[in-house]
């Protein structure tokens, strides 16, 4: 790759060329796009630039795209598109985004200034349309502006709480002749997030720490964005009670460690959901009260204190009042707690012996798992299983939303911070292999697996064609359960098995290899559990082009544990009609 | 989450004097479900800078979760609630960013 030579202030250029000198500025290796007529003048000295422009196939993918890049570098992912159906297309990335907090810059075209509001050819107000769900917004009008926004833009989404920006620039901006301005600081009067803790929080924190009998460290992927996960397990190690890590923070402390109870909510193990109702402190770590986590709000961990570090205040009492609020970066806030816990010990040592043995009792009567299918077909839960063994701890796992995702967050484990993507807040079918081309452009000597399901497959395998023409080898594991599995499973224990609009015939139509094969990838199938480790062994020996494997699973495999919506986290089932034996815990 | 009694509170909100912040702040209502009872914008000695006095029907969540959202929107540069006899800043805005 060209070396970025950065530019001198004070030349003159067209607003583009200003565009693109500002995004090598802001350190921009790599965006995800697709060129229309608004943005076009950006595309030319996109030409010349030092960034690698990966073209997708429908703008979708590349936000997307942009947000598993930044999920596996840490870093802004940015993708860019043209005014109108091009800009509309990213909304809901941007939505995503701005739930799970992935630093992205979008960049979109607008109609020329003096068209803006005249309903002219592909005029859309995007700005408006995504105010909801970005961190903030910009609608450029004047070429001598796009240095400094482009410079703001990436300051608000890598830093406090990330999130995405978009900036939209209209056409004549583009065309017109201004003078390249960088701006060397940035000063915005509104926007002062908050990264050192208070030192009052602190000791108000390892006070109530010491004394608790019960706590929980509740973990959530604000440990992983802030790159906490070193000086969690210090922590963790330090107090020596039970960690639950959240559908988004599967990797920031690992499965392998005896403290670990696994993931809590909906589809949580019953030692995590447990030892977050029956703790008297929540030790939580960048994480929000999510409902998949609570369950029904007023029976959620009803004897708990709750000391809530964030990075963003406004999650501070927002769905439950906190005890002790530690605002700042978490990373900060576990650095400063270590050694004011190790004071507040030395004062006060709690036992928490018979709390860890009735969480590891529980942890050993009700460990995951899954029954084979009695007529001898591929199980679901198996493949991910397998592929998760055999690809190894070092693999990045993508995921769609449903049963599959669910299952991959349950049946792989994850040891490693920023290994594991997927669409927890927003929950958008068809991240998986969007999300798997971005991780595998930003990792690229990583294995990427996407899990897919045979729904979410097809909302987005287009970006196969990008993969196969990029040289971005990805792996897909499409589960095909021929189902939108969760919806159908929901049908199965809430609508009288009442298959509306579930069935997708996907063992018929498409033929998965076939399709992979037309778009330039290795197509590969598997019904057989005989056939299962060959087959992914097949998948991970090729490493120059992206592979797919329709794996033709069990149809009425489901999801467990399972605490249904709406109810008490203390009503999670094992199994169908199947609830813990609680008698036989002492609890 | 309370479920308090609905209560009033008035809120001086200085905001950037840019296009489209109206439509982040009401926004921001709309789809939090907070409850505006009035809102006038007017302009200040600075003119980059514009005064917002908000009355917030407060009912269902708390104050300072109306303040902490609105006070995460870039364009909003300072909170106050306006009491009857007094007013006191509400929102933090000293220079403790460091990065």
């Amino acid at each position: 790759m060209a070396t970025h030579v950065p530019t001198a202030n004070g030349t003159e250029m067209t607003g583009a060329t200003s565009l693109v000198k500002s995004l090598e500025a802001a350190g921009v290796e790599v965006m995800f796009g697709l060129p229309g007529g608004a943005i076009l003048p950006a595309y030319d000295p996109i030409f010349d630039s030092t960034i690698r422009h990966i073209l997708v196939r429908h703008e979708q993918g590349a936000g997307h795209a942009a947000t598993g890049y930044a999920q596996v570098t840490g870093r802004a992912g940015v993708c860019i598109a043209t005014s109108g159906p091009g800009a509309t297309n990213l909304v809901t990335p941007l939505m995503d985004a701005a739930m799970d907090s992935v630093p992205l810059v979008a960049i979109t075209g607008q109609v020329p200034s003096a068209a803006i509001g005249t309903d002219a050819f592909q005029e859309a107000d995007i700005r408006g349309i995504t105010m909801p769900f970005t961190k903030h917004n910009y609608l450029v009008t004047d070429p001598a502006q796009i240095p400094g926004v482009i410079a703001e833009a990436f300051h608000i989404a890598t830093t406090g709480r990330p999130g995405p920006v978009l900036v939209d620039v209209a056409k004549d901006a583009l065309q017109k002749m201004t003078t390249y301005n960088w701006p060397t600081s940035i000063n915005l009067a509104g926007y002062k997030p908050r990264v050192k803790p208070e030192a009052q929080a602190i000791t108000d924190a390892a006070a109530l720490i010491a004394q608790s009998s019960k706590p929980v460290f509740y973990v959530g992927g604000g440990v992983i964005k802030a790159d906490a996960h070193k000086e969690l397990r210090q922590l963790v190690e330090l107090l020596g009670a039970p960690v639950v890590t959240t559908l988004m923070a599967r990797g920031a402390f690992p499965d392998s460690h005896p403290l670990h109870m696994g993931m809590p909510g909906m589809h949580g193990t019953v030692a995590a959901v447990t030892a977050l109702q029956k703790a008297d402190l929540l030790i939580t770590l960048g994480a929000r009260f999510d409902d998949r986590v609570t369950g029904k709000l007023s029976t959620f961990a009803v004897n708990a204190k709750i000391l809530h570090a964030d990075i963003d205040p406004a999650e501070i009492g927002k769905n439950r009042h906190a005890d002790v609020a530690v605002v700042g970066d978490v990373r900060e806030t576990i650095t400063a707690l270590i050694p004011a816990l190790k004071a507040a010990l030395a004062k006060n040592q709690p036992d928490l012996a018979p709390w860890l043995r009735q969480m590891n009792s529980l942890k050993s009567t009700y460990p995951l798992g899954y029954d084979l299918p009695d007529d001898g077909s591929l199980s679901p839960q198996q493949v991910i299983q397998r592929i998760g063994q055999i690809s190894g701890t070092d693999t990045i796992f993508t995921a769609g939303v449903g049963q599959h995702q669910m299952w991959a967050s349950q049946f792989i484990s994850y040891e490693h911070p920023r290994t594991w993507l997927n669409s927890g807040g927003a929950g958008t079918m068809g991240y998986g292999v969007p999300a798997a081309m971005g991780a595998k452009v930003g990792a690229p000597d990583a294995t990427v697996w996407a899990i897919d399901g045979d729904g979410c497959f097809q909302m987005t395998n287009q970006e196969l064609v990008t993969c196969a023409l990029n040289n971005i080898p990805i792996k897909v594991a499409i589960i095909n359960n021929e189902s939108l599995g969760m919806v159908r499973q929901w049908q199965t224990l809430f609508y009288e098995g009442r298959y509306s609009n579930t069935s997708l015939d996907s063992k018929r139509v498409p033929n998965f290899p076939m399709l992979a094969e037309s778009m330039g990838c290795v197509g590969l199938a598997c019904d057989n559990p005989d056939d299962l480790d060959k087959t992914i062994e097949k998948a991970m020996s090729i490493n120059d082009q992206p592979v797919v494997v329709d794996f033709r699973v069990h149809r009425d495999a489901m999801v467990w544990p399972m605490v249904a919506a709406g109810t008490s986290n203390d009503e999670i089932m094992i199994a169908r009609a199947t609830a813990p034996d609680w008698d036989s815990q002492e609890l | 989450m309370t479920t308090a009694p609905r209560r009033q509170h008035t809120l001086e909100v200085l905001v950037e004097n840019a296009p489209g912040v109206l439509a982040r702040v009401a926004g921001l209502f709309s789809r939090r479900a907070f409850n505006i009872d009035s809102l006038n914008v007017g302009p200040t000695e600075n003119p980059a800078i514009s005064k917002m006095i908000i009355v917030v029907g407060v009912e269902g969540h708390s104050l300072e979760q109306v303040i902490a959202q609105l006070d995460k929107l870039i364009s909003v540069i300072s909170i106050k609630e306006i009491m009857a006899d007094t007013t006191h800043a509400v929102n933090d805005t000293q220079p403790d960013y460091q990065n």
